[in-house]
């Protein structure tokens, strides 16, 4: 068993506003998450690719670097190894806007391309937390989501042509500049994901949506979890259409001083969050619809949130799980199962706190105890099992008791295994891209 | 090369799935020789039924046994050869499986098998709140295994995306027999998207026998409008405009004066001869937001000169408009016996551009030429017209075909929008990607089918066969 590591994986810094541009705190949080003897920024692409050509030569390992914020996620890897930044690559290489595609480089942060849409009055409907340090290149290797993938889809559905290298250093590309393409394989999808293991993306070209014009959240307070279900289930035949369907629960959503209340009656186990985008008169419409159909199903507390209160929501809901906790999750089931392994989850432990895209059935839950033994045991006992009978699985997003082993981290062992291994032997054939980290075992 | 094994191959095939789950006479094999692409011809040595999955496998595994190489054909509907059994050997035709296994409302997904047609799983919906999304035009016939073979799109998929946005698993027998899940009902499976991979894979990385497909809600309400304009480029220019308007038509439908005046003969809708072009234009979602938009379109419209602005007052009336569209492809036999159609794609934006160049390019080989298309993602569909008994015509057409293709690189498009590179754009595969590229390509399905026996001769240029023109008819042996 791993010895425990100290409380230092999860610095205040991570998710901390004060963090800004300290570069030192920066590289001193990297070092402590991988095994970095240095780190290259490439200026380019071609510089890129001549990184890894060299690292395939030397069979030296290689981390790719965003914006550094999920850096624990994963198996933690052992191998000491070249820390690559993508800082270098930050590029708008093509915006025909007229097109409603843009193609950018890999380590352009989120908020950067947001701001450079935005000037056009479009935009990528992908949530990302943290957006100022995260990268899309991070975003897409991590397959990052919010709230708004219920009506928007995820990352995956908007990669219309990528650039990347892969393990030998060879540069290449899949897709292309237009929306609608089969010519070859998808290599959008398989890298979109992937965590850095098959190859280390270098250019995207996206397809974009216009910028709505109006955003607001109907929230309704939840006595108890039978009662969710029921507006859950309601909501498969509601006139309305959500972009997300939020049901969270637990003392992180208590009001603060700070933040908005959320939760008014004491006696409330959870809420129920709908958030709504389009025009005006299409939003209204729909949240006087939805008071309705709840007060028809006699739920009566709701909360109604418009445009900065509306954008702080989403924005709250996006970044759960990035904050520090002992121990954070996401499973993955058939949204029928959300309110079940909710249940389980508060089973377990009481004081966690829960956010599930319920619409979609992901579930993130933030424990407030754990020890590693607990931690490994509570994983692959329970919530594995209880996860894969939802038709779904489990993986942990951060650990900060200790080092967990690939079985608790990435969940369940499914069919298609042999498969990944096969995949990843051909991109990266010395199993130098983020070794160890991913899903893979011994290849 | 295979008579020797062939016999008792076919009668293993025949103990396995019964008399009738097996042809292997020649006239038999002849309906299974060509797909919609129906330049080249091949018969394959034999056609197999399967019942379900457990038989895809035991096919897979005899083939594999006899060394003979095997590929799924669903309807036979692809327009790229798709299906052409190249070097013969072993059909598997997946028709006989087509079930619907299992719809989940609660979960917004069903469960079908390969060979489920397309059309009937809306139809099984009807009444439900919820449709499949991805309809091809070719609905009515195609099954949904071969759209996930070829990430099939139609007219709708500016808004609702191509099949890969709508498959949530598949379960596959792979070249070697075995048999693996990928994805599932649930969202986000750890690891990587080998759905996604797969869908697009032209069935060169495994036999599809199951999907699990997404559902997707019924739009509350719909405006179908029909400009009727005065040349091509208003036409194409309104489209920029609705698009920069921010507004995401369903569908976006375009028809030139050449389509248009043979569907006027055959049909009667009454269109204006003379009129250059014709957008079929439709929004759907909230009644709440529905008339805006359609203000917005027709004052558009009518900005760019268009003579009349048609509006479906009802369900009947708009399935009038459609029909028009719909029976495009049906009304060519009034102007030519023969036809081909491509499949290019260009940013919207240089649409004006690729439809000049296609009558320029059809004037220079004196082949007429005519347009109805997927005007919002810029997924054009020239037809080009003439007389398959006259070999030099054709000549003609193969290589006015190519040149269109061509000019949609030059335009940073793509060859292929939703009918697949199949075998009859293999040739172009170097045009579009660089040799690493390819490389790439040629490991991934190497990971997947590393003998090759699944599905050879398809998609990918082999080491050396690239760059070959093609100067008659017949494709360029890809071996």
């Amino acid at each position: 068993m791993a010895a425990e590591r100290p409380g230092k994986r999860y610095h205040a810094e991570r998710g901390n506003e004060e963090r800004g541009n300290e570069e030192g705190g920066n590289e001193e949080r990297t070092a402590d998450m991988l095994p970095l003897t240095d780190t290259v920024t490439p200026a380019d692409q071609a510089e890129l690719a001549a990184t890894v050509c060299e690292a395939f030569a030397t069979d030296t390992p290689l981390y790719p670097l965003g914006g550094r914020t999920a850096l624990d996620f994963g198996v933690v890897p052992k191998r000491p190894g070249l820390g690559v930044s993508l800082a270098g690559l930050t590029r708008v290489v093509d915006y025909p806007y007229h097109d409603m595609t843009i193609t950018v480089e890999s380590g352009i942060t989120m908020a950067e391309l947001s701001a450079v849409l935005a000037r056009e009055g479009q935009r990528l409907p992908i949530d990302a937390g943290q957006a100022e340090q995260a990268t899309l290149g991070g975003l897409l290797a991590t397959n990052f989501s919010g709230p708004r993938r219920y009506g928007h889809g995820t990352v995956r559905d908007y990669v219309i042509g990528i650039s990347a290298v892969d393990g030998r250093g060879v540069a290449f590309k899949g897709g292309g500049r237009v929306v609608k393409n089969v010519a070859g394989y998808d290599f959008c999808k398989l890298l979109t994901g992937s965590l850095g293991t098959l190859a280390i993306i270098s250019q995207v070209t996206l397809k974009v949506k216009p910028l709505p014009g109006a955003t607001a959240w109907l929230t309704c307070e939840l006595p108890n979890f039978s009662r969710a279900e029921s507006l859950l289930a309601a909501m498969v035949d509601s006139k309305t259409t959500p972009v997300a369907i939020e049901l969270v629960s637990g003392a992180h959503w208590q009001g603060t001083d700070r933040t908005p209340m959320l939760i008014v009656d004491r006696r409330t186990l959870g809420v129920l969050l709908v958030g709504f985008e389009g025009t005006e008169s299409e939003v209204d419409w729909q949240i006087e619809q939805l008071r309705s159909e709840w007060r028809a199903q006699g739920a009566s507390v709701f909360g109604h949130h418009v445009d900065d209160a509306a954008r702080q929501l989403g924005s709250r809901l996006t970044q759960f799980g990035s904050s520090p906790a002992p121990l954070v999750l996401k499973i993955n089931v058939r949204p029928s199962a959300v309110i079940s392994i909710m249940e389980l989850l508060l089973n377990i432990d009481p004081n966690a706190s829960l956010a599930s895209h319920a619409g979609n059935g992901v579930v993130i839950a933030a424990f407030s105890e754990f020890s590693l033994a607990d931690a490994s045991k509570t994983l692959i006992q329970r919530l594995q099992p209880a996860a894969v009978a939802a038709g779904g699985n489990v993986v942990v997003w951060s650990c900060a008791c200790g080092e967990l082993t690939r079985q608790a981290v990435w969940g369940a062992g499914r069919g298609d295994a042999e498969m990944m291994r096969a995949v990843k032997r051909q991109f990266d054939p010395k199993g130098l891209l983020n070794p160890d980290r991913f899903v893979y075992g011994t290849l | 090369m295979l008579a020797p094994t062939l016999p008792s191959l076919v009668d293993q095939f025949r103990r396995l799935l019964g008399a009738d789950g097996v042809l292997s006479a020649h006239g038999e094999l002849m309906v299974y020789e060509c797909d919609g692409f129906t330049i080249e011809k091949s018969s394959p040595d034999v056609a197999v039924f399967p019942r379900n999955t457990g038989d895809v496998q035991a096919i897979v595994k005899l083939a594999n046994e006899h060394g003979v190489p095997f590929l799924p054909r669903g309807a036979g509907t692809s327009l790229a050869g798709g299906c052409l059994p190249v070097g013969g050997g072993v059909m598997i035709v997946l028709t006989r499986m087509k079930q619907i296994l299992e719809i989940n409302l609660r979960d917004r997904y069903a469960v079908v098998q390969p060979g489920v047609v397309n059309v009937w799983l809306t139809q099984a919906l009807k009444g439900t709140g919820y449709h499949y999304a991805p309809d091809p035009s070719s609905q009515g016939a195609c099954t949904i295994g071969g759209n996930v073979a070829t990430n099939s799109g139609g007219p709708h998929t500016l808004k609702y995306g191509v099949t890969v946005n709508h498959v949530l698993g598949i379960e596959a027998v792979m070249a070697d027999g075995s048999l693996v899940e990928f994805g599932g009902p649930a969202e986000d499976n750890p690891g990587l998207d080998l759905t996604g991979v797969m869908v697009g894979g032209e069935g060169t990385l495994a036999i599809v026998t199951k999907v699990w497909v997404r559902l997707t809600r019924d739009p509350q309400g719909v405006r179908t409008m029909l400009g009727i304009f005065e040349s091509c480029d208003d036409a194409t220019t309104a489209i920029s405009e609705i698009i920069s308007a921010g507004i995401i038509p369903a569908a976006l439908e375009m028809m030139d004066q050449g389509i248009l005046e043979a569907v006027e003969q055959a049909f009667h809708f009454g269109f204006p001869l003379d009129a250059q072009a014709i957008l079929l234009i439709e929004v759907d979602g909230l009644e709440a937001g529905l008339d805006f938009q359609r203000d917005q379109i027709v004052a558009i419209c009518r900005n760019r000169g268009a003579r009349e602005v048609r509006q479906a007052k009802d369900a009947k009336e708009r399935l009038l408009l459609w029909k028009s569209r719909k029976q495009a492809f049906g009304a060519v036999g009034r102007l030519s016996p023969s036809y081909c159609t491509q499949d290019g794609v260009v940013p919207r934006t240089r649409l004006p551009h690729i439809l000049r160049r296609i009558t320029e390019i059809g004037a220079k080989h004196g082949i007429r030429t005519v347009n109805v298309f997927h005007a919002g993602d810029g997924n054009i569909h020239p037809i080009l017209l003439f007389d398959e008994r006259d070999e030099e015509q054709v000549r003609r057409v193969l290589v006015a075909s190519g040149e269109i293709l061509d000019e949609c690189i030059a335009c940073g498009g793509s060859v292929t929008g939703e009918h697949g590179i199949g075998v009859e754009k293999i040739g172009f595969m170097h045009k579009l990607f660089t040799v690493d590229d390819l490389d790439v390509m040629v490991r991934l399905r190497q990971a997947f089918n590393p003998h090759g026996n699944l599905s050879p001769g398809k998609m990918l240029p082999t080491a050396g066969a690239c760059g070959l023109e093609q100067t008659r008819p017949g494709r360029r042996a890809a071996l």
